[in-house]
């Protein structure tokens, strides 16, 4: 059963295999007179390896006089071109029947072609090839180098890139092989991308052809795709190899492009290839095709009338969407905002898009991805998606308002604002209740703190003023009393000390009647002669006691009886005696009456 | 009779004023409750002008500033109402954001918060007035001291206090003097003199705290507290405080 299966899968490729090989047979004209050369091209697609030639049928109306065989593989398909240039022999309608070609084991027929031969160009109404399929892979006449043609024009309605490089190869259609550039724009704008175009053109084989890209200067370049295809020159028909590149200007003035080159290696003969396919010894040389340079002069962007939402995006026909991947979520849960703007050219240089703070809504970091797919007629469509999170705090409706972004339009050289369709989001209140994180949902102790404000107006009457404030603006006053406070605190002192010298002899009568000791009654006459007569009797001896008194304009008499009294004191105070009441009386006795002598006389 | 008549005047006048005035503040918070904030500024500011030492008249001022998106002009009016009513938690918490949306800190980075607090307990006026009863209380001593000679560690004590509360009055002054602004205008270019030929070296948005240094024709020289850069910048993009 497995063995089954296989065959039926080996049987199913095989199958697969030969359908890949097709076979057209074509003339460069259906309407031709006597004295025109008509060829007849056979490609063989997807055949590889040794084949036969293809067995062509019974021409009785020409006469063929040449043949060659081109042979080229590119991207890993080989196509084989069998080309015969025939002359007629009548006039009148011809027909080219099936052309047979057998490759292994299996043949492959064309369809018979139709051809009128009039017998001068006057008769002539059409001259058109007898197919045009884009399949085709390489016709025209023998040596179209040999042919003299006035040089074509492109369609005028053609993009001008493509105008541009039809008009190039028109000029160079003399050539074999040649190699031809050119841009979309030479005159662009600040960060307008512009499509460069590198075509190697050619109608005969070649192999080993290495391409070196140009340099460029002042200009940011990278790659954007290949092509291929076919353009009819001098009714040749010509392949050609395109590799094409976007260029953006991050500064206004010249930027250059260098030329690109292609060494290619040729037969030196026609029939060399056929040599080399039937085994003959084929004589190569190389050959160097080089394009022109180019000149782009960058023109600056105005700075009048530029937006705050312009990012450096220069272009046409840009469109910009905003979605949010859900639009109702609980309190705390991410919903991602994805803003994409799509539009011709490169977007990637451009800035990133800047988000407004929403009320109510966290909105985190802008990640911004972009890059490049084909468009229409060759272009590069650009695209770049700005993705950020939010995350409302609190449940309710929050609206996430227009974006807008601008764009330069070079065509008509203003700027314009696209901007996106406000977005609803229905927040409802949180049910999480767990402590992980949950971009700041409830936690687990039930508190949640959403962001910070100010706190509300204050509607109260401002406090009435302390008592430290009131008392601080009366300053003066202060001021004032403190200095009345130091002026009586310094008058009670002096006054103090005169009431103490006009009390002595008071304070010292009523001390000495209730002294019983001799310490007692010293005591009183030291503090009299203190108070009264300033004379500090501390640590002053008698004699300087005496003086003292003399000045106060004592008398010598009473001073005598004072310093009798005095070292009775004095003879008291180191050799105290028994204590005798009555003695003691009279000793007090006896001092005051010293005292009032002393009190008078210092008046 | 014409002194009665001239009384019952005055009092009809003060009731009419006083009932105005409180419609009018009614008005103005209804306004900031609407979204109205210019026309709630408008009116505190007429209101500010009956009452200039309100510290919460500037800090509704400085509400209305906020919403309207000034925080510079917010963070002043806040300050002013701090400098009059340094214990209200209202206008900390909201001097604080202020501050804070332009880079700067009310309380200065490696300062306990309490600290600060403690030292901006009073206000100034109040410090003076503290200041003051510290200096009755020690004179009164020292006057009972040099009659009496009594209550000599009481003496000690209220030189001590007293020399304490001059030394937070006199760090204090120190502070009222300087002359505080913020950048009010959205950002304000920094120049080396006063004048627009000279090269702008930096820019500072608003909410930054300066103190002016000098003053020439419309130019202030300034120093960013925060950034201790010095230069000189337009008067029309600092509010004093």
């Amino acid at each position: 059963m497995k063995k089954a299966i296989l065959s039926v899968v080996l049987l199913s490729m095989a199958v697969w295999a030969a359908a890949q090989v097709s076979v057209t047979a074509r003339v460069n004209k259906t309407s031709l007179t006597l004295d025109d050369e008509l060829t007849l091209s056979v490609e063989v697609n997807g055949a590889s390896g040794n084949m036969l030639m293809p067995e062509l049928p019974s021409l009785p109306a020409f006469n063929v006089y040449s043949r060659e065989v081109q042979q080229s593989s590119i991207n890993g398909k080989t196509s084989t071109l069998f080309r015969y240039v025939m002359l007629p022999r009548f006039v009148g309608k011809a027909t080219i029947g099936a052309i047979r070609f057998t490759h292994n084991g299996k043949t492959y027929k064309t369809d018979p072609i139709s051809v009128t031969i009039y017998r001068n160009a006057q008769s002539v109404p059409n001259t058109r090839p007898a197919s045009s399929s884009a399949k085709v892979s390489s016709d025209g006449n023998y040596d179209s180098a040999a042919v003299k043609r006035p040089v074509e024009k492109a369609d005028p309605n053609l993009p001008p890139l493509e105008r541009n490089l039809a008009n190039q190869a028109y000029a160079r259609g003399d050539e074999n092989y040649f190699l031809v550039a050119a841009v979309s724009d030479q005159t662009p704008y600040v960060n307008q991308s512009v499509t460069l175009a590198v075509r190697f053109y050619y109608n005969r084989s070649f192999y080993d052809a290495p391409y070196q890209k140009p340099s460029v200067s002042d200009i940011f370049m990278e790659d954007a795709g290949s092509a291929q295809g076919t353009q009819s020159i001098g009714g040749v028909l010509y392949r050609y190899e395109e590799q094409r590149y976007l260029l953006t200007a991050a500064a206004p003035g010249k930027a250059t492009i260098g030329p690109a080159t292609v060494r290619y290696m040729t037969g030196s003969s026609p029939f060399s290839a056929l040599d080399r396919l039937f085994g003959g010894s084929a004589v190569s040389a190389e050959e160097t095709a080089k394009s022109d340079p180019i000149t782009l002069q960058v023109r600056a962007l105005p700075a009048a009338g530029k937006p705050k939402s312009f990012y450096g995006a220069v272009g046409e026909k840009y469109t910009i969407s905003a979605e949010a991947d859900r639009t109702q979520v609980e309190a705390g849960e991410a919903v991602t905002l994805s803003i994409t703007v799509k539009g011709p050219g490169n977007l990637k240089p451009t800035g990133d898009l800047q988000l407004a703070p929403i009320d109510g809504l966290k909105i985190y970091n802008t990640q911004a991805t972009s890059g490049s797919v084909p468009g229409n007629n060759g272009q590069i469509r650009g695209y770049k998606v700005f993705k950020t999170v939010l995350v409302p705090a609190a449940s309710g409706i929050y609206t996430i308002p227009s974006v807008k972004w601008s764009y330069f339009n070079p065509k008509s050289a203003t700027y314009q604002t696209l901007q996106t369709d406000p977005i609803t989001l229905t927040v409802s209140p949180s049910t999480k209740t767990d402590t992980g994180f949950n971009f700041g949902a409830a936690a687990g102790n039930g508190f949640q703190s959403f962001s910070q404000d100010i706190a509300y107006l204050k509607t109260d009457a401002a406090p009435e003023p302390s008592f430290l404030t009131r008392l601080s603006a009366w300053q003066t006053l202060n001021w004032v009393m403190l200095a009345v406070l130091a002026l009586s605190v310094l008058f009670a002192s002096v006054g103090r000390k005169s009431l103490a010298q006009k009390r002595a002899y008071a304070t010292a009568k009523n001390r000495l009647k209730k002294a019983v000791s001799d310490e007692a009654i010293a005591e009183a006459v030291s503090g009299y002669l203190q108070h009264k007569l300033k004379i500090s009797t501390g640590s002053m001896p008698l004699k300087s006691i005496l003086q003292a008194l003399h000045k106060q304009g004592i008398t010598p008499a009473t001073a005598e009886a004072f310093s009798l009294l005095w070292q009775r004191l004095d003879a008291a105070r180191f050799a105290p005696a028994s204590a005798d009441t009555q003695d003691a009386q009279h000793l007090a006795n006896q001092a005051l009456d010293i005292l009032k002598l002393l009190e008078e006389e210092s008046k | 009779m014409m002194r009665r008549i001239l009384i019952s005047a005055v009092w009809v006048l003060c009731l009419a004023i006083s009932g105005w005035s409180q419609t009018e503040a009614q008005q103005a918070e209804e306004m900031y409750r609407q979204g109205k904030f210019s026309a709630a500024l408008g009116l505190y500011e007429n209101e500010l002008k009956k009452a200039p030492n309100n510290p919460y008249l500037y800090y509704n001022i400085g509400n209305c500033y906020f919403k309207m998106g000034s925080k510079g002009l917010a963070a002043a009016n806040y300050y002013r109402a701090f400098k009059l009513a340094p214990r209200d938690g209202d206008i900390r918490h909201n001097l604080t954001l202020a501050l804070a949306s332009g880079g700067e800190r009310l309380v200065p980075a490696g300062v306990p918060a309490v600290l600060h607090q403690a030292f901006f307990y009073l206000s100034y006026p109040e410090l003076k007035g503290l200041v003051f009863v510290f200096l009755w209380l020690f004179c009164t001593v020292a006057s009972i001291w040099l009659i009496k000679r009594k209550l000599g560690r009481m003496l000690v004590a209220s030189a001590v206090i007293l020399l304490l509360s001059g030394g937070w009055f006199l760090l204090r002054r120190s502070l009222e003097q300087q002359h505080l602004a913020v950048i009010a205008s959205p950002v304000a270019e920094i120049r080396s003199g006063p004048g627009t030929n000279f090269p702008a070296s930096a820019s500072a948005a608003q909410g930054h705290l300066v103190t002016i240094q000098d003053d020439k024709d419309e130019w202030y020289e300034v120093i960013v507290q925060s950034q201790g850069i010095k230069g000189w910048i337009e008067k029309s993009a600092v509010e004093q405080i």
